[in-house]
Protein backbone atom coordinates (compact mmCIF):
# COMPACT_ATOMS: atom_id res chain seq x y z
CA UNK A 1 0.00 0.00 0.00
CA UNK A 2 1.92 3.04 -0.99
CA UNK A 3 1.36 6.25 0.81
CA UNK A 4 -1.39 7.81 -1.25
CA UNK A 5 -3.51 4.62 -0.67
CA UNK A 6 -2.86 5.20 3.48
CA UNK A 7 -3.94 8.84 2.90
CA UNK A 8 -6.57 8.34 0.96
CA UNK A 9 -8.25 5.52 3.59
CA UNK A 10 -7.00 7.43 6.60
CA UNK A 11 -8.52 10.77 4.63
CA UNK A 12 -11.49 10.82 7.11
CA UNK A 13 -9.07 10.57 10.56
CA UNK A 14 -7.54 13.54 9.23
CA UNK A 15 -10.78 15.55 8.83
CA UNK A 16 -11.79 14.12 12.57
CA UNK A 17 -8.46 15.56 14.11
CA UNK A 18 -9.56 18.82 11.84
CA UNK A 19 -12.79 18.51 13.51
CA UNK A 20 -11.28 18.83 16.95
CA UNK A 21 -9.00 21.49 16.03
CA UNK A 22 -11.90 24.00 14.61
CA UNK A 23 -14.17 22.85 17.96
CA UNK A 24 -10.92 23.98 20.22
CA UNK A 25 -10.60 26.80 17.46
CA UNK A 26 -14.51 28.01 17.99
CA UNK A 27 -13.99 27.43 22.18
CA UNK A 28 -10.94 29.37 23.00
CA UNK A 29 -11.32 32.60 20.59
CA UNK A 30 -15.08 32.45 22.51
CA UNK A 31 -13.77 32.47 25.72
CA UNK A 32 -10.56 34.89 24.44
CA UNK A 33 -13.17 37.22 23.39
CA UNK A 34 -15.46 37.03 26.37
CA UNK A 35 -12.44 37.45 28.73
CA UNK A 36 -10.51 39.86 26.45
CA UNK A 37 -13.12 42.47 26.14
CA UNK A 38 -13.90 42.26 29.95
CA UNK A 39 -10.51 43.54 30.48
CA UNK A 40 -10.28 45.74 28.08
CA UNK A 41 -13.12 47.41 29.73
CA UNK A 42 -12.05 47.37 32.76
CA UNK A 43 -8.54 48.93 32.23
CA UNK A 44 -10.43 51.75 29.82
CA UNK A 45 -13.45 52.36 31.58
CA UNK A 46 -13.19 50.80 34.79
CA UNK A 47 -12.07 51.93 37.89
CA UNK A 48 -8.56 53.30 38.38
CA UNK A 49 -7.97 52.14 41.60
CA UNK A 50 -4.17 49.54 41.37
CA UNK A 51 -5.83 46.93 43.64
CA UNK A 52 -8.00 46.22 39.96
CA UNK A 53 -5.85 47.57 37.36
CA UNK A 54 -2.49 45.90 38.45
CA UNK A 55 -3.46 42.40 38.54
CA UNK A 56 -5.19 42.89 35.08
CA UNK A 57 -1.75 44.13 33.39
CA UNK A 58 0.19 41.10 35.37
CA UNK A 59 -2.75 38.60 34.06
CA UNK A 60 -2.37 40.44 30.82
CA UNK A 61 1.94 39.68 30.80
CA UNK A 62 2.00 36.79 32.05
CA UNK A 63 -0.42 34.84 29.93
CA UNK A 64 1.50 36.63 26.64
CA UNK A 65 4.86 36.13 27.80
CA UNK A 66 5.09 32.57 28.54
CA UNK A 67 5.07 30.21 25.79
CA UNK A 68 1.97 28.20 25.08
CA UNK A 69 3.29 24.51 25.63
CA UNK A 70 4.59 25.81 28.75
CA UNK A 71 0.75 26.93 29.62
CA UNK A 72 -0.62 23.80 28.88
CA UNK A 73 1.58 21.56 30.70
CA UNK A 74 0.75 23.91 33.54
CA UNK A 75 -3.23 23.69 33.09
CA UNK A 76 -3.01 19.69 32.04
CA UNK A 77 -0.85 18.95 35.55
CA UNK A 78 -0.56 22.11 37.18
CA UNK A 79 -3.94 21.76 37.96
CA UNK A 80 -4.97 17.95 38.37
CA UNK A 81 -5.02 18.55 42.19
CA UNK A 82 -7.85 21.02 42.21
CA UNK A 83 -9.75 19.63 39.45
CA UNK A 84 -10.04 16.13 37.48
CA UNK A 85 -9.29 18.38 34.25
CA UNK A 86 -9.19 16.31 30.71
CA UNK A 87 -6.56 17.15 27.95
CA UNK A 88 -9.21 18.86 25.69
CA UNK A 89 -10.58 21.16 28.64
CA UNK A 90 -7.13 22.08 29.87
CA UNK A 91 -6.36 22.64 26.19
CA UNK A 92 -9.50 25.19 26.05
CA UNK A 93 -8.45 26.86 29.27
CA UNK A 94 -4.55 27.57 28.50
CA UNK A 95 -5.58 28.67 24.98
CA UNK A 96 -8.44 30.81 25.95
CA UNK A 97 -7.06 32.74 28.74
CA UNK A 98 -3.98 33.62 26.44
CA UNK A 99 -6.05 34.37 23.87
CA UNK A 100 -7.62 36.67 25.95
CA UNK A 101 -4.57 38.58 26.77
CA UNK A 102 -4.30 39.03 23.17
CA UNK A 103 -7.74 40.32 22.87
CA UNK A 104 -8.33 42.73 25.35
CA UNK A 105 -5.05 44.37 23.59
CA UNK A 106 -6.70 44.32 20.00
CA UNK A 107 -9.70 45.78 21.58
CA UNK A 108 -7.72 48.03 23.63
CA UNK A 109 -6.12 49.74 20.40
CA UNK A 110 -9.62 49.49 18.70
CA UNK A 111 -10.69 51.95 21.66
CA UNK A 112 -8.37 54.10 21.97
CA UNK A 113 -8.15 54.94 18.31
CA UNK A 114 -11.60 56.02 18.71
CA UNK A 115 -11.49 59.71 19.30
CA UNK A 116 -11.30 60.96 23.15
CA UNK A 117 -13.86 63.47 22.34
CA UNK A 118 -16.47 61.06 21.32
CA UNK A 119 -16.66 60.26 24.90
CA UNK A 120 -17.00 63.65 25.87
CA UNK A 121 -19.43 64.82 23.85
CA UNK A 122 -21.80 62.15 24.54
CA UNK A 123 -21.54 62.57 28.14
CA UNK A 124 -22.05 66.70 27.10
CA UNK A 125 -25.56 65.34 25.38
CA UNK A 126 -26.82 63.67 28.48
CA UNK A 127 -25.81 60.19 27.91
CA UNK A 128 -24.89 57.37 30.39
CA UNK A 129 -20.73 55.92 30.50
CA UNK A 130 -22.67 52.84 29.34
CA UNK A 131 -25.02 53.66 26.66
CA UNK A 132 -21.91 56.08 25.56
CA UNK A 133 -19.93 53.22 25.46
CA UNK A 134 -22.40 51.08 23.91
CA UNK A 135 -23.59 53.51 21.53
CA UNK A 136 -21.22 55.64 20.05
CA UNK A 137 -17.40 53.90 21.20
CA UNK A 138 -18.12 50.20 20.59
CA UNK A 139 -20.04 50.30 16.89
CA UNK A 140 -16.28 52.18 15.94
CA UNK A 141 -14.18 50.11 17.71
CA UNK A 142 -15.49 46.95 16.77
CA UNK A 143 -14.68 48.16 12.69
CA UNK A 144 -11.40 48.91 13.87
CA UNK A 145 -10.67 45.68 16.22
CA UNK A 146 -11.61 43.34 12.78
CA UNK A 147 -7.79 43.66 11.17
CA UNK A 148 -5.64 42.97 13.80
CA UNK A 149 -8.42 39.88 14.63
CA UNK A 150 -7.53 38.13 11.70
CA UNK A 151 -4.23 38.06 12.60
CA UNK A 152 -5.51 36.33 16.39
CA UNK A 153 -7.64 34.23 14.06
CA UNK A 154 -4.52 33.35 12.13
CA UNK A 155 -1.87 32.40 15.00
CA UNK A 156 -4.96 30.49 17.33
CA UNK A 157 -5.60 27.64 14.71
CA UNK A 158 -1.74 26.77 14.09
CA UNK A 159 -1.34 26.72 17.82
CA UNK A 160 -4.25 24.49 18.47
CA UNK A 161 -1.33 22.03 16.75
CA UNK A 162 0.08 21.86 20.12
CA UNK A 163 -2.65 20.22 22.23
CA UNK A 164 -1.44 17.24 21.29
CA UNK A 165 1.30 17.79 23.40
CA UNK A 166 -1.34 17.02 26.36
CA UNK A 167 -3.50 14.30 24.63
CA UNK A 168 -5.66 15.85 22.48
CA UNK A 169 -5.92 14.21 19.44
CA UNK A 170 -6.30 16.97 16.73
CA UNK A 171 -5.27 17.23 13.37
CA UNK A 172 -0.79 17.06 14.14
CA UNK A 173 -1.71 14.12 15.93
CA UNK A 174 -3.79 12.22 13.24
CA UNK A 175 -0.96 13.05 11.44
CA UNK A 176 1.83 11.32 13.33
CA UNK A 177 0.02 8.39 13.47
CA UNK A 178 -0.10 8.16 9.89
CA UNK A 179 3.78 9.35 10.02
CA UNK A 180 4.36 6.03 11.89
CA UNK A 181 2.77 3.57 11.00
CA UNK A 182 3.81 3.42 7.48
CA UNK A 183 7.92 4.79 8.84
CA UNK A 184 8.60 7.36 6.77
CA UNK A 185 6.56 9.73 4.69
CA UNK A 186 6.75 12.81 6.46
CA UNK A 187 7.13 15.42 3.99
CA UNK A 188 4.18 14.14 1.99
CA UNK A 189 1.51 13.85 5.22
CA UNK A 190 2.79 17.25 6.68
CA UNK A 191 2.08 18.65 2.99
CA UNK A 192 -1.44 17.39 2.81
CA UNK A 193 -1.61 18.63 6.70
CA UNK A 194 -0.52 21.87 5.58
CA UNK A 195 -2.76 22.36 3.07
CA UNK A 196 -6.09 21.59 5.49
CA UNK A 197 -4.61 24.59 7.80
CA UNK A 198 -4.10 26.70 5.03
CA UNK A 199 -7.53 25.94 3.72
CA UNK A 200 -9.43 26.77 6.95
CA UNK A 201 -6.83 29.60 7.46
CA UNK A 202 -7.97 31.37 4.19
CA UNK A 203 -11.50 30.58 5.08
CA UNK A 204 -11.42 32.11 8.13
CA UNK A 205 -9.58 35.49 7.04
CA UNK A 206 -11.86 35.40 4.01
CA UNK A 207 -14.86 35.55 5.96
CA UNK A 208 -13.74 38.29 8.15
CA UNK A 209 -13.16 40.54 5.86
CA UNK A 210 -16.21 40.05 4.23
CA UNK A 211 -17.54 41.33 7.34
CA UNK A 212 -15.49 44.04 7.96
CA UNK A 213 -16.56 44.86 4.32
CA UNK A 214 -20.22 44.65 5.31
CA UNK A 215 -19.64 46.94 8.44
CA UNK A 216 -18.13 49.54 6.63
CA UNK A 217 -19.46 52.96 6.24
CA UNK A 218 -19.51 54.29 2.66
CA UNK A 219 -17.45 57.67 3.12
CA UNK A 220 -16.67 57.26 6.28
CA UNK A 221 -12.89 56.70 8.07
CA UNK A 222 -11.39 56.79 3.90
CA UNK B 1 -28.21 47.41 14.66
CA UNK B 2 -29.61 47.66 17.95
CA UNK B 3 -30.99 44.12 17.52
CA UNK B 4 -28.27 42.43 15.34
CA UNK B 5 -26.08 43.44 18.43
CA UNK B 6 -28.31 41.72 20.85
CA UNK B 7 -28.59 38.63 19.17
CA UNK B 8 -24.86 38.45 18.87
CA UNK B 9 -24.47 38.85 22.46
CA UNK B 10 -26.60 36.37 23.43
CA UNK B 11 -25.13 33.96 20.52
CA UNK B 12 -22.24 34.60 22.75
CA UNK B 13 -23.64 34.00 26.06
CA UNK B 14 -24.95 30.32 24.79
CA UNK B 15 -21.55 29.59 23.20
CA UNK B 16 -20.19 30.43 27.04
CA UNK B 17 -22.74 27.88 28.74
CA UNK B 18 -22.14 25.09 26.09
CA UNK B 19 -18.41 25.95 26.64
CA UNK B 20 -19.03 25.29 30.62
CA UNK B 21 -21.38 22.26 30.44
CA UNK B 22 -18.95 21.18 28.35
CA UNK B 23 -16.07 21.24 30.80
CA UNK B 24 -17.73 20.33 33.55
CA UNK B 25 -18.74 16.95 31.86
CA UNK B 26 -15.47 16.20 30.47
CA UNK B 27 -14.04 16.69 34.01
CA UNK B 28 -16.64 13.88 35.51
CA UNK B 29 -14.92 10.61 34.56
CA UNK B 30 -15.99 7.18 36.12
CA UNK B 31 -13.40 5.79 38.07
CA UNK B 32 -14.47 2.00 36.89
CA UNK B 33 -12.58 2.33 33.67
CA UNK B 34 -9.17 2.81 33.80
CA UNK B 35 -7.28 4.77 31.75
CA UNK B 36 -4.27 3.48 29.86
CA UNK B 37 -1.95 5.85 28.86
CA UNK B 38 0.11 5.18 25.39
CA UNK B 39 2.89 6.43 23.07
CA UNK B 40 1.02 5.48 20.18
CA UNK B 41 3.48 6.82 17.41
CA UNK B 42 5.63 3.82 18.55
CA UNK B 43 5.34 0.46 16.18
CA UNK B 44 5.72 -2.15 17.17
CA UNK B 45 4.38 -1.62 20.84
CA UNK B 46 1.45 1.13 19.86
CA UNK B 47 0.65 2.83 16.70
CA UNK B 48 -2.91 3.91 14.80
CA UNK B 49 -3.70 2.03 11.35
CA UNK B 50 -6.42 3.17 10.19
CA UNK B 51 -8.14 5.06 13.00
CA UNK B 52 -7.91 1.91 15.39
CA UNK B 53 -4.67 1.57 18.03
CA UNK B 54 -2.88 -1.96 17.45
CA UNK B 55 0.53 -2.78 18.55
CA UNK B 56 1.67 -5.53 21.09
CA UNK B 57 1.08 -3.27 24.11
CA UNK B 58 -2.54 -2.40 22.69
CA UNK B 59 -3.51 -6.21 21.88
CA UNK B 60 -1.79 -7.52 25.12
CA UNK B 61 -3.21 -5.01 27.87
CA UNK B 62 -6.76 -5.94 26.15
CA UNK B 63 -6.00 -9.11 27.33
CA UNK B 64 -4.82 -8.82 30.28
CA UNK B 65 -7.76 -6.78 31.46
CA UNK B 66 -9.76 -9.43 30.27
CA UNK B 67 -8.05 -11.61 32.66
CA UNK B 68 -7.96 -9.35 35.45
CA UNK B 69 -11.65 -8.56 35.16
CA UNK B 70 -11.14 -4.50 34.85
CA UNK B 71 -12.39 -1.96 31.92
CA UNK B 72 -10.23 -0.17 30.38
CA UNK B 73 -9.92 2.51 27.51
CA UNK B 74 -6.68 3.91 25.80
CA UNK B 75 -5.49 8.09 25.71
CA UNK B 76 -2.87 8.40 23.96
CA UNK B 77 0.23 11.26 24.52
CA UNK B 78 3.50 11.60 23.27
CA UNK B 79 6.06 10.35 25.14
CA UNK B 80 7.58 12.46 27.18
CA UNK B 81 4.23 13.80 28.34
CA UNK B 82 3.25 10.22 29.40
CA UNK B 83 5.83 9.50 32.99
CA UNK B 84 4.61 13.16 34.13
CA UNK B 85 0.93 12.19 33.43
CA UNK B 86 1.12 8.97 35.23
CA UNK B 87 3.02 10.45 38.22
CA UNK B 88 -0.08 13.09 37.93
CA UNK B 89 -2.48 10.40 38.14
CA UNK B 90 -3.90 11.74 34.76
CA UNK B 91 -3.63 8.32 33.86
CA UNK B 92 -4.17 5.38 35.75
CA UNK B 93 -1.42 2.89 34.27
CA UNK B 94 1.09 3.00 31.09
CA UNK B 95 1.49 0.38 28.69
CA UNK B 96 4.02 0.89 25.85
CA UNK B 97 7.43 -0.14 24.96
CA UNK B 98 8.29 1.14 28.36
CA UNK B 99 12.00 0.42 29.60
CA UNK B 100 12.98 0.19 33.55
CA UNK B 101 15.04 2.42 34.88
CA UNK B 102 16.66 3.94 38.49
CA UNK B 103 15.19 7.03 37.85
CA UNK B 104 12.04 6.05 36.66
CA UNK B 105 11.65 3.37 39.03
CA UNK B 106 11.15 6.24 41.61
CA UNK B 107 8.47 8.56 39.80
CA UNK B 108 6.31 5.42 39.17
CA UNK B 109 5.47 1.95 40.23
CA UNK B 110 6.93 -0.78 37.44
CA UNK B 111 4.92 -4.22 37.01
CA UNK B 112 7.20 -7.27 36.34
CA UNK B 113 9.04 -7.11 33.41
CA UNK B 114 7.57 -8.43 29.95
CA UNK B 115 10.30 -8.24 27.73
CA UNK B 116 13.91 -7.62 27.67
CA UNK B 117 16.05 -5.64 25.14
CA UNK B 118 19.92 -5.69 24.41
CA UNK B 119 22.25 -3.60 22.62
CA UNK B 120 24.06 -4.48 19.52
CA UNK B 121 26.93 -3.12 17.25
CA UNK B 122 25.58 -1.97 14.21
CA UNK B 123 28.69 -1.99 11.29
CA UNK B 124 28.09 -1.82 7.46
CA UNK B 125 26.95 -4.39 5.39
CA UNK B 126 30.58 -4.94 3.74
CA UNK B 127 32.51 -4.09 6.89
CA UNK B 128 34.83 -6.87 8.44
CA UNK B 129 34.56 -5.42 11.92
CA UNK B 130 33.72 -7.96 14.44
CA UNK B 131 32.15 -7.24 18.06
CA UNK B 132 35.56 -6.61 19.33
CA UNK B 133 37.49 -5.03 16.74
CA UNK B 134 34.65 -2.53 16.14
CA UNK B 135 34.65 -1.15 19.57
CA UNK B 136 38.08 -0.43 20.35
CA UNK B 137 41.47 1.00 18.83
CA UNK B 138 40.36 4.50 17.90
CA UNK B 139 37.08 3.93 16.37
CA UNK B 140 34.40 6.24 16.28
CA UNK B 141 30.88 5.44 17.63
CA UNK B 142 27.79 6.56 17.16
CA UNK B 143 24.86 6.77 19.50
CA UNK B 144 21.61 8.55 20.20
CA UNK B 145 22.37 11.95 22.61
CA UNK B 146 20.87 11.09 26.23
CA UNK B 147 20.52 7.44 25.43
CA UNK B 148 20.64 4.27 27.71
CA UNK B 149 23.43 3.16 25.00
CA UNK B 150 24.92 6.75 25.37
CA UNK B 151 25.26 6.14 29.27
CA UNK B 152 26.17 2.48 29.25
CA UNK B 153 29.58 3.27 26.89
CA UNK B 154 31.03 6.45 29.12
CA UNK B 155 30.44 4.31 32.05
CA UNK B 156 31.75 1.03 31.01
CA UNK B 157 33.92 2.13 28.04
CA UNK B 158 34.83 5.78 27.54
CA UNK B 159 35.39 6.07 31.36
CA UNK B 160 37.76 3.82 32.70
CA UNK B 161 39.78 5.40 29.66
CA UNK B 162 41.62 2.03 28.95
CA UNK B 163 40.06 1.61 25.38
CA UNK B 164 40.24 3.90 22.90
CA UNK B 165 37.13 5.08 21.21
CA UNK B 166 35.29 8.46 20.70
CA UNK B 167 31.62 8.92 20.98
CA UNK B 168 29.79 10.50 18.06
CA UNK B 169 26.20 11.61 19.23
CA UNK B 170 23.51 11.72 17.33
CA UNK B 171 19.86 13.32 17.44
CA UNK B 172 18.29 10.13 16.06
CA UNK B 173 19.58 6.75 15.68
CA UNK B 174 18.55 6.86 12.07
CA UNK B 175 21.10 10.05 11.41
CA UNK B 176 23.76 7.94 13.16
CA UNK B 177 23.28 5.12 11.07
CA UNK B 178 23.08 6.89 7.71
CA UNK B 179 26.02 8.86 9.25
CA UNK B 180 28.00 5.23 9.46
CA UNK B 181 26.71 4.34 5.41
CA UNK B 182 28.95 7.71 4.46
CA UNK B 183 31.76 6.63 6.38
CA UNK B 184 32.24 8.97 9.16
CA UNK B 185 31.75 6.64 12.04
CA UNK B 186 32.39 2.90 12.06
CA UNK B 187 29.97 1.42 14.10
CA UNK B 188 26.47 2.44 15.69
CA UNK B 189 25.43 0.80 19.01
CA UNK B 190 21.75 0.37 19.55
CA UNK B 191 18.96 -1.81 20.96
CA UNK B 192 18.32 -5.07 18.84
CA UNK B 193 14.56 -4.12 18.37
CA UNK B 194 15.55 -1.01 16.65
CA UNK B 195 18.47 -2.75 14.74
CA UNK B 196 15.94 -5.46 13.33
CA UNK B 197 13.91 -3.14 11.60
CA UNK B 198 17.00 -1.14 9.99
CA UNK B 199 17.89 -4.52 8.83
CA UNK B 200 14.17 -5.15 7.59
CA UNK B 201 14.03 -1.51 6.56
CA UNK B 202 16.91 -2.19 3.65
CA UNK B 203 19.55 0.00 4.95
CA UNK B 204 23.30 -1.56 4.12
CA UNK B 205 23.92 -2.62 7.72
CA UNK B 206 24.49 -5.57 9.82
CA UNK B 207 25.30 -6.97 13.41
CA UNK B 208 28.63 -7.09 14.45
CA UNK B 209 27.59 -8.44 17.79
CA UNK B 210 25.32 -7.80 20.55
CA UNK B 211 25.90 -6.68 24.30
CA UNK B 212 23.92 -8.07 26.90
CA UNK B 213 22.69 -5.97 28.99
CA UNK B 214 18.69 -7.35 29.88
CA UNK B 215 17.26 -3.98 29.72
CA UNK B 216 13.88 -5.00 31.10
CA UNK B 217 10.73 -3.21 29.36
CA UNK B 218 7.26 -3.40 31.89
CA UNK B 219 4.18 -1.89 32.39
CA UNK B 220 3.73 1.17 34.91
CA UNK B 221 1.15 2.40 37.62
CA UNK B 222 1.33 5.52 39.74
CA UNK B 223 3.73 5.35 42.81
CA UNK B 224 2.17 3.88 45.72
CA UNK B 225 -0.02 2.07 43.35
CA UNK B 226 -3.54 4.06 44.51
CA UNK B 227 -5.85 2.06 42.45
CA UNK B 228 -4.50 -1.26 44.15
CA UNK B 229 -4.03 -2.45 40.14
CA UNK B 230 -0.92 -3.76 40.37
CA UNK B 231 -0.83 -7.06 41.38
CA UNK B 232 -3.68 -7.58 38.94
CA UNK B 233 -1.39 -6.71 35.90
CA UNK B 234 1.35 -8.26 37.39
CA UNK B 235 -1.25 -11.76 37.76
CA UNK B 236 -2.63 -11.01 34.04
CA UNK B 237 0.64 -10.47 32.47
CA UNK B 238 2.03 -14.39 33.86
CA UNK B 239 -1.09 -15.86 32.87
CA UNK B 240 -1.07 -14.22 29.14
CA UNK B 241 2.35 -16.07 28.88
CA UNK B 242 1.86 -19.14 30.66
CA UNK B 243 -1.15 -19.68 27.98
CA UNK B 244 0.37 -19.07 25.18
CA UNK B 245 -1.22 -15.36 24.31
CA UNK B 246 1.30 -13.08 25.15
CA UNK B 247 3.50 -15.47 22.64
CA UNK B 248 1.29 -15.33 19.61
CA UNK B 249 0.40 -11.19 20.11
CA UNK B 250 4.61 -11.20 19.97
CA UNK B 251 4.78 -12.86 17.06
CA UNK B 252 1.89 -11.45 15.24
CA UNK B 253 3.91 -8.14 15.14
CA UNK B 254 7.34 -9.38 15.28
CA UNK B 255 7.64 -13.16 13.26
CA UNK B 256 10.32 -15.31 14.42
CA UNK B 257 11.55 -13.16 17.22
CA UNK B 258 13.01 -15.11 20.60
CA UNK B 259 10.56 -14.02 23.06
CA UNK B 260 12.21 -13.32 26.99
CA UNK B 261 10.38 -15.43 29.66
CA UNK B 262 8.70 -13.80 31.87
CA UNK B 263 9.35 -12.25 34.78
CA UNK B 264 12.78 -11.74 33.08
CA UNK B 265 15.94 -10.00 34.68
CA UNK B 266 14.53 -7.44 37.92
CA UNK B 267 17.57 -5.28 38.54
CA UNK B 268 17.71 -4.37 42.78
CA UNK B 269 16.77 -0.76 42.34
CA UNK B 270 13.28 -1.19 41.61
CA UNK B 271 11.25 -1.12 44.95
CA UNK B 272 8.21 -3.00 43.78
CA UNK B 273 10.92 -5.81 42.43
CA UNK B 274 11.59 -6.60 46.21
CA UNK B 275 9.83 -10.04 47.42
CA UNK B 276 7.21 -10.39 48.08
CA UNK B 277 5.92 -8.65 44.59
CA UNK B 278 2.30 -7.49 44.72
CA UNK B 279 -0.27 -10.59 43.64
CA UNK B 280 2.85 -12.48 42.58
CA UNK B 281 4.19 -13.19 46.19
CA UNK B 282 6.39 -16.59 45.33
CA UNK B 283 8.71 -14.08 43.38
CA UNK B 284 11.19 -11.21 44.11
CA UNK B 285 14.20 -10.17 45.09
CA UNK B 286 15.44 -11.25 48.50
Amino acid sequence: MDIYDVLLRDFPFLLKGLGVALVLLALLLVMGFILGLAICMIQLYGPRSRFIQWPLIAYERVFRGIPIIIMLFIFYYGMSGLLDITSFGAAVLALGFRSSAYQSQIFHSAFQSVPAGQMMAARAVGMSRVKAIRHILFPQAARHAIGPWTNEFSSEIKETSLAYVIGVVELTRQAHYIITSTQGNVLTVFAVVALLYFIVNRAGNSALYAFEKKLAVPGFEK
Amino acid sequence: MKTTKSTHLSAVILASLAMGTGLASFAASAQETYTVGIESSFPPWAYVEGGEYKGIAIDAMEKIADEADIDIEFKDMPFPSLIPALAAEKIDMLATGLTVTEERSKAIDFTIPWWETNDVVVVPKDSDLNVFTAVCCGSKIGVQGGSSQQAWLEENIVNPGNIDIELARYDSYVTAVDDMAIGRIGAVIVDDTSAQEYIEAGKPVKIAGKIYIRAPLALAVSKGDPQEVLGKLNQGILAIYESGEWQDIVHNYIPNITIPTIPGNMPDYVDTYQKPIVGLPDLGNE
